[in-house]
């Protein structure tokens, strides 16, 4: 082992990841929401497209880390 | 016995055989360490040159039948002497095959730093770890009998030089010895065997020697031992190990009593063993023991700062040839495994497995890297076979690379660090993380071209038609709320300026609030227009037509009594007269009219956004 080699550790410290989880699930779920609630109520006339991709958009990334982080934080590393 | 025999056939035909070298060995010390399954022998050699030239290799023989068990061979070199010893050097050795030599011996060379000048001497640390060199005898045995092996050597060290002093002493389990052969100079004190010394001995001299003892202790054997090394860049090395163990020592015949076994366990199944003791690194964490049953409960955790010991049981009592599969994994912290250097990233692991005293047929050891990994190269202290595949896990697009590397006859010596480097993008490590985005996008966007998309049949069906209308009518009416309530919202602010006129006295600021509100009315009456006229003209909002109406009706008077009462204060506010008491009577009137309407309006609002 040369002495100059440096550990490498995760992006992130294990132990946030099952805060992580909860944090980004919880928001991701409440846009989630939003996005439908929005989807249900407006009319198809008056529905504007773009927001309709952003909500979804932001929700994805949320949805998406917060599931990433509820594996890690279960175990299962991907 | 026919295997004496063959050996002084053997003997006869090495004697002839000339002198090989001048070099010469002074004093040999083996110890040959029976007491569990595996044979260790330690060497102490110290060899001189008596010629003249400069020699700079020493050949160690073994014969056949013992190098072919032959699993780990290392020698060792001392450059200091009594207390004053200093670091050892491990001297590099290779198999070698001179001429003119007997066949029936494998020969190796062991190559020293300094080449050895006419009249020097060096002495060297030879550990050879022998694998099935012990014989059960007899094959068979009941559940109450205890194992007898057999393990053959010679008393006097085989070598292609002359040896001058030679002291050989076995270590056994136990003093209950069956048989052992009796020479000059032989004795048994306690649980050790000694041979010798015995003095100036030609080259390959050999007598052979037998011993017949009792070992009971575990003979375990893996078949096939396969070890997963499953890298995770989000901090965990994930290990998981497949056994496939035997008991290899002499064969269980005449049924297996549970009844006997569990009354008294050490003298009614003194051959088995029941239990196996795993020490992984210390922190790992998540540690498992199953097989395809499923989880096997009979197994015991602890830990501390330097280790992680697993102790664990099999489903049943192992006895000679009994057979057992099964599964143990955990996981370790990542930064203590994984490192960086020179752009380069290399794993640093053990080779081996955790357990002790363990012999291993056939180990394969997989790491499998992260997806994205590139340049791939590997560093193991031995010989081993190297292939690659890949590996597919969760979220995998092209699959991970694996390392293959596969050794036969692996004994606890072998655990040994060995490094795989690779090069790693920190950018492919959102690779999963991206995925998970995408899918979750996948399914919005599917929502959202559901909700877009027109999915009726019929495109000129009357039912159709008209719920086209109602969704325009719909709209219309959404957007005409709107506008009223952007409506109330400029009432709003100015009955604010209002209080504001009332608290600081600038007229100005009311006046221009004002003006600036009677701008946007205007705008928002205006825009206001076209939807109204398209509602009234639409049959299917007919319904709701009168509420509109009405509401819009009472945001008109809305608006015109605020102005009202806004004029009558600003004026009051200009002329100084600082109000009379029929002002603010009258302005308190037009207040309570207006909080009528503003209540009704919000009622309507509701009613009209129902629909």
């Amino acid at each position: 082992m040369a002495p100059s080699a440096k550990p490498i550790s995760s992006p992130v410290p294990d132990a946030w990841y099952p805060t992580l989880a909860f944090l980004m699930l919880f928001v991701g779920l409440v846009v989630t929401a939003s996005f439908f609630i929005y989807e249900a109520t407006s009319s198809r006339r008056n529905r504007s497209i773009a927001k309709e991709l952003t909500t979804g958009a932001v929700a994805s990334v949320f949805l998406g880390f917060g599931s990433l982080f509820l594996l890690l934080a279960t175990g299962v590393y991907v | 016995m026919r295997f004496q025999l063959g050996f002084a056939l053997f003997l006869l035909a090495v004697l002839s055989v000339p002198v090989y070298s001048d070099l010469i060995i002074s004093k040999v010390d083996r110890k040959i360490d029976l007491t569990s399954q595996i044979v260790r022998v330690i060497t102490t050699l110290k060899v001189e040159n008596d010629g003249s030239d400069t020699v700079s290799e020493v050949l160690l023989a073994f014969p056949d039948y013992q190098a072919k068990n032959l699993v780990y061979l290392i020698s060792t070199h001392n450059e200091g002497k009594g207390k004053s010893k200093g670091l050892a050097t491990n001297l590099p050795i290779k198999a070698v095959h001179p001429e003119g030599m007997p066949p029936e011996l494998s020969f190796f060379a062991i190559s020293l730093i300094k080449g050895l000048g006419k009249g020097e001497s060096v002495t060297l640390d030879v550990l050879a770890v022998f694998t099935h060199s012990l014989q059960p005898f007899p094959e068979e045995i009941t559940q109450a009998d205890t194992q007898l092996v057999i393990f053959r050597d010679s008393s006097y060290y085989l070598s292609p030089y002359q040896v001058k002093a030679q002291l050989l002493s076995v270590k056994l389990p136990n003093p209950k010895v069956e048989t052992y052969t009796k020479l000059e100079n032989t004795k048994l004190v306690g649980s050790e065997i000694k041979y010798g010394p015995y003095e100036d001995l030609h080259p390959f001299s050999y007598t052979p020697i037998v011993v017949h003892y009792e070992n009971n202790r575990p003979f375990t054997v893996a078949e096939e031992l396969v070890r997963e090394i499953e890298v995770s860049h989000w901090g965990n090395v994930q290990i998981t190990e497949h056994y496939k163990l035997v008991h290899g020592g002499a064969h269980n015949k005449g049924g297996f009593s549970r009844l006997d076994y569990q009354a008294r366990p050490h003298v009614r199944g003194a051959s088995s063993f029941k239990r196996l003791v795993a020490r992984f690194p210390p922190r790992a964490h998540s540690v498992y023991y199953r097989d395809e049953i499923g989880n096997i409960s009979t197994s015991h955790l602890s830990g501390d700062s330097r280790k992680t010991e697993l102790e664990i049981e099999p489903r049943y009592p192992m006895f000679g040839g009994w057979r057992t599969a099964f599964t143990i994994g955990y996981g370790l912290p990542l930064k203590e495994y994984l490192f960086e250097s020179a752009g380069n990233r290399f794993v640093n692991i053990s080779f081996g497995c955790p357990m002790g005293d363990i012999v291993i047929d056939n180990l394969i050891v997989k790491v499998v890297l992260p997806e994205g990994s590139k340049d791939i190269s590997v560093t193991v202290p031995f010989p081993v076979n190297q292939m690659q595949e890949v590996k597919y896990s969760h979220l995998d697009i092209v699959g991970r690379p694996v390392v293959v590397l596969e050794k036969s006859n692996v004994v606890p010596e072998h655990n040994q660090h060995f490094q795989v480097y690779y090069k790693f993008n920190n950018l492919s490590l959102f690779r999963e993380p991206l995925m998970l985005i995408s899918g979750f996008l996948f399914l919005f966007v599917t929502c959202i071209i559901y909700m877009h998309a027109d999915m009726s049949i019929s495109k000129s069906s009357a039912s159709y038609l008209a719920k086209l209308q109602w969704d325009e009518v719909q709209a219309t009416i959404q957007q005409t709320l709107n506008i009223i309530n952007q409506c109330l919202s400029v009432h709003d602010k100015l009955e604010i300026s209002l209080h504001d006129l009332s608290r600081t006295g600038d007229v100005q600021a009311c006046k221009a609030t004002r003006k600036a509100a009677d701008v946007l009315l205007k705008e928002l009456s205006k825009d206001l227009k076209p939807l109204l006229n398209f509602i009234q003209a639409s049959p299917q909002a007919a319904q709701i037509w009168p509420k509109v109406e009405e509401l819009i009706a009472k945001e008109k008077d809305t608006q015109e009594k605020l102005m009202l009462k806004i004029s009558m204060v600003v004026d009051s506010y200009e002329k100084k007269s600082g109000g009379g008491r029929e002002l603010e009577n009258r302005v308190s009137a037009l207040q309570q009219k207006l909080t009528v309407l503003r209540s009704e309006i919000d009622e309507l609002v509701d009613v009209v956004g129902e629909i």
